[in-house]
C-alpha cells in the first residue's frame, strides 16, 4: 500500500509541468534579527530539545532522552513530583533495581504514563533506561543491552 | 527543498483520507474523535423513593452536571472537589491569573488586555448537543468560532524558502490540479471502463466548474482563476490599475511541501465549521453550572480513600479548609469523575476487573502557550481575522482570536499546541520545558511564520496537562485493544460507586463525552434505586 501510494505520488509529480512561481503571497519570510551570540546559542540549545522527526524520537544519547520526554513527570533532578497525585521520583526508587522492570515501562506505559515503545527504537530505550539507573543517586551495575529490550517488546508495539 | 518525505502512517493517512474516507473514519471512530454525540434530549430521572444521598468526587463538568440534575430529581447531592475553584479541565486563563504547576514552576498569565488563554477544551462542534442543550438552558452565551480561515497559512520549514503559504490557495490549487489531471484521464479513455460515455461528459463538464479549468482543460492562471483563488491585482475602483489573476502554484511544489497534508485537519467531522466558543472564554460553561450548584460542592478536600459496602459508600479526603484534617463522607451512592491517572493512586474498594480498568488507560500529553502582543498584526498586516495556521515547526498550530477583530491594544495568540492524539512527540518535549523555556520556543518558532513576533511581543503564559497534579495529563488515550478489554468494566456500576467523565465516554477530551457519560450514569443510578 505504501509502494503504491509512493508510485502514485512519483506518477502526479511526472505529470506535471511546471508553473510560474506564487505570487499573492504572504510577506517573504525575515531573517531573525541579529541577537546576542550567548542568547542565540541558548535558543538553539532549547530548540534541540525537540526531535528532528515528529514520528520518532532522534535522539540517541540517554541524557538527551531523559530531558526531551522523561523530564515533564519526573522532573531535571528525577525526584518526581506530588501533589493530588504524584509522578514517582526516580531517584531513590527500589523498583529500578529490575531493569527490565524500568524498559518495560517505558515500552509500553504503566498506570497513567503513556508508553514510548512506538517512538523509541530499542537503543534508545535502553540508552534511557540505562541513564536513569546510573542517574539521580542510582547506581546500578547491570546495563541493559538493546537486544534485552527487544525482546521485551510486545508485538503490537512493532510498526 | 528538501524533498517532503511522508511516515508510513503519514502515508496511510493520506489515503485514508484522500482515497478512503470510510477506512479514515474507521480508525477516528475508535478513538472517538468522529464519534456523533449520542445525546437525546434532557434526562429524565424518575427520583429516589426516600432520601438518598449521592455523593459526587470531583467538580468538573461531569461532577457538576450529574449534581444538576441528580438534586432536581429529589436526590440529596454533595460534591468533594481538590482544587479551590471548580470547573475542572475546562478553566480560562486571564491577566493577573497564577498557578504554581508540579516541579513548583510558577505560570503567570500577565494579559494586559482583555485576551484570555483556554488550556483545555476551547471550541465547540454544533453536533456537540449536550452541550449547546446546556448552554441554551443556562444562559451561556456563544460565538461564531472560526476554524477555518483560507487566509491562514500552511507552513513548512523546507518548502518555499520557509515562507507560509494561505490555505485558500493550496486548497484550491490541488483542486484545480487534481481536476486537470483527471480530465486529462477521462480524454484519454483511461477510465472508460469506470464510466460511461454520457458520465464521462457529464464529469468533464462538472471538472471544468469545480477546478475552474480552461477550454482546453488546464488549470492556468485566468480571470476564471483570480475569482476562485485571488488577485495579485484586486479589482478597483475608478482609476485604479487593472486587475490581473493570481498564480497558481505548481503542483509538485504542492505534493513535495507537505501543505497539502495539513490541509486533511480541516476534513475532520470533529472540526466542521462552523464551531462555536462561549463568549469570554470556555469556563463561561463551568461558571454556569456552579452557578447553580455551588451550594453542595467543598472545595479543597482531597479524597484518599473510597471505601464501599452493600449499605453505603465512606469517602475519606483532608480537609484543607482545617488544616488537612481527615474527614469521612457516608453516601448511598459515590459517582467518581476523578481522572483514571489520580484514581489508580488512591485506595478504592471494587471489583478486581474495575481495578484493572482504572490502571490500565494511559492519559495523553498536551501543552499550550498563548502569547500577548501589542497589535493584532496577523489582522493588520497579514488579513488574518480568526482561523488557525499549521506548520511542521514543532509548534504545530498558532490559533488567532474569533473575538475582538479589529480593535486597538493588546490581543493574545494561541501561539502553540498539540495533543499525544495526532501520534507527533512534540507535545513530550515542550512538557519537559519551564514556564518561560516555552514562551521563549514558542517566540523563536513562531517568528518564522509571523516576523512581527520580535517587535510586538508582551507577555506569554503556557500550561502542561502533565504538570497539573490533579490530571497528570490531559485526557483518556484510548486504543481500540484497550477500549475492548476495559471499557464496559468502566463505565459499569460497581456496588454502590460508578465512574463518569470525559475516560467514560467514545468522545475523549471533549465536554460532550464528560457530559454523556455522567447524564448515562446517573440515569442507570437511577434505575439501580428505583429496580
Amino acid at each position: 500500500m505504501q509502494r503504491q501510494t509512493l508510485i502514485v505520488l512519483a506518477a502526479l509529480t511526472l505529470l506535471t509541468t511546471a508553473a510560474p512561481a506564487q505570487q499573492d503571497a504572504p510577506p517573504a519570510q525575515t531573517e531573525p534579527q541579529a541577537q546576542a551570540p550567548q542568547q542565540a546559542q541558548a535558543i538553539d540549545t532549547l530548540l534541540s530539545r525537540f526531535s528532528d522527526n515528529p514520528d520518532r524520537f532522534t535522539q540517541t544519547d540517554g541524557e538527551a532522552l531523559y530531558r526531551t520526554t522523561c523530564q515533564a513527570c519526573h522532573m531535571e533532578d528525577g525526584k518526581g513530583a506530588a501533589g493530588a497525585g504524584a509522578h514517582p521520583p526516580l531517584a531513590g526508587n527500589p523498583k529500578l533495581m529490575s531493569k527490565h522492570f524500568l524498559a518495560g515501562v517505558i515500552l509500553t506505559g504503566y498506570h497513567g504514563m503513556p508508553r514510548f515503545g512506538d517512538q523509541m527504537s530499542d537503543e534508545q530505550i535502553a540508552a534511557v533506561t540505562n541513564y536513569v539507573r546510573s542517574n539521580f543517586g542510582n547506581d546500578f551495575p547491570d546495563p541493559i543491552t538493546p537486544d534485552q529490550v527487544s525482546r521485551l517488546r510486545p508485538q503490537e508495539n512493532e510498526d | 527543498m528538501t524533498p517532503f518525505h511522508p511516515s508510513r502512517r503519514q502515508l496511510l493517512a493520506m489515503i485514508g483520507r484522500v482515497a478512503g474516507a470510510g477506512a479514515m473514519y474507521q480508525a477516528m471512530t475508535s478513538l472517538g474523535f468522529a464519534a456523533e454525540s449520542g445525546y437525546t434530549g434532557e434526562v429524565a430521572l424518575q427520583g429516589p423513593r426516600r432520601g438518598r444521598r449521592v455523593l459526587i468526587l470531583g467538580a468538573g463538568i461531569a461532577g457538576m452536571a450529574a449534581a444538576y440534575e441528580m438534586r432536581r430529581a429529589g436526590y440529596e447531592v454533595k460534591i468533594l472537589e481538590y482544587q479551590d475553584r471548580s470547573g475542572g479541565r475546562c478553566l480560562t486563563l486571564r491577566g493577573g491569573d497564577r498557578y504554581t504547576e508540579m516541579g513548583g514552576h510558577e505560570i503567570a498569565c500577565d494579559f494586559e488586555g482583555d485576551g484570555f488563554f483556554n488550556p483545555g477544551p476551547w471550541r465547540l462542534p454544533v453536533h456537540h448537543r449536550a452541550v449547546f442543550d446546556y448552554c441554551r438552558k443556562l444562559g451561556v452565551q456563544v460565538n461564531p468560532f472560526i476554524i477555518k480561515n483560507n487566509k491562514a497559512y500552511l507552513h513548512s520549514a523546507h518548502a518555499f524558502g520557509g515562507r507560509p503559504q494561505r490555505i485558500g490557495h493550496v486548497e484550491k490549487d490541488m483542486r484545480g490540479h487534481v481536476s486537470e489531471l483527471l480530465a486529462k484521464s477521462l480524454n484519454q479513455g483511461a477510465l472508460d471502463g469506470a464510466v460511461t460515455a454520457e458520465d464521462r461528459e457529464m464529469l468533464l463538464e462538472g471538472l471544468k466548474g469545480w477546478g475552474v479549468l480552461d477550454r482546453h482543460y488546464a488549470y492556468r492562471a485566468s480571470d476564471d482563476v483570480g475569482g476562485v483563488r485571488g488577485w495579485d491585482i484586486r479589482p478597483g475602483g475608478g482609476l485604479m490599475p487593472e486587475k490581473r489573476p493570481s498564480e497558481p502554484v505548481d503542483l509538485s511544489a504542492l505534493l513535495q511541501s507537505g501543505l497539502w497534508e495539513q490541509l486533511f485537519g480541516f476534513n475532520s467531522y470533529s472540526f466542521e465549521p462552523p464551531m462555536f466558543e462561549p463568549a469570554g472564554g470556555m469556563d463561561a460553561i463551568t461558571d454556569a453550572f456552579a452557578r447553580e450548584v455551588s451550594d453542595v460542592i467543598q472545595l479543597n478536600a482531597r479524597v484518599i480513600r473510597i471505601a464501599q459496602g452493600e449499605a453505603g459508600v465512606t469517602v475519606t479526603y483532608e480537609d484543607g479548609d482545617q488544616g488537612g484534617a481527615v474527614r469521612e463522607e457516608t453516601a448511598d451512592w459515590c459517582i467518581c469523575t476523578i481522572p483514571l491517572s489520580v484514581l489508580v493512586q488512591l485506595e478504592v474498594d471494587c471489583s478486581d476487573a474495575l481495578r484493572k480498568a482504572i490502571a490500565a488507560v494511559p492519559y495523553a500529553s498536551a501543552f499550550k502557550v498563548a502569547l500577548e502582543f501589542r497589535r493584532r498584526f496577523w489582522e493588520q498586516d497579514d488579513e488574518i481575522l480568526g482561523g488557525i495556521s499549521y506548520t511542521d515547526l514543532p509548534l504545530v498550530q498558532i490559533a488567532y482570536p474569533s473575538y475582538g477583530f479589529l480593535s486597538d491594544g493588546p490581543a493574545v495568540l494561541q501561539a502553540a499546541y498539540d495533543t499525544a492524539t495526532a501520534g507527533r512527540n512534540f507535545t513530550y518535549s515542550w512538557s519537559t520545558m519551564t514556564p518561560q523555556e516555552r514562551i521563549d520556543a514558542a517566540l523563536a518558532l513562531g517568528r518564522r511564520i509571523h516576523p512581527q513576533y520580535d517587535a510586538e511581543f508582551m507577555s506569554g503564559t503556557s500550561w502542561v496537562w502533565h504538570r497539573v497534579d490533579w490530571s497528570l495529563g490531559c485526557y483518556g488515550q484510548w486504543t481500540e485493544e484497550l477500549r475492548d478489554a476495559h471499557y464496559t468494566t468502566l463505565c459499569e456500576i460497581d456496588n454502590r460507586l460508578v465512574l463518569a467523565g470525559e475516560h467514560c465516554s467514545h468522545i475523549p477530551a471533549w465536554l460532550e463525552g464528560s457530559l454523556l457519560s455522567a447524564l448515562d450514569a446517573i440515569k442507570r443510578l437511577d434505575q439501580r434505586e428505583n429496580a
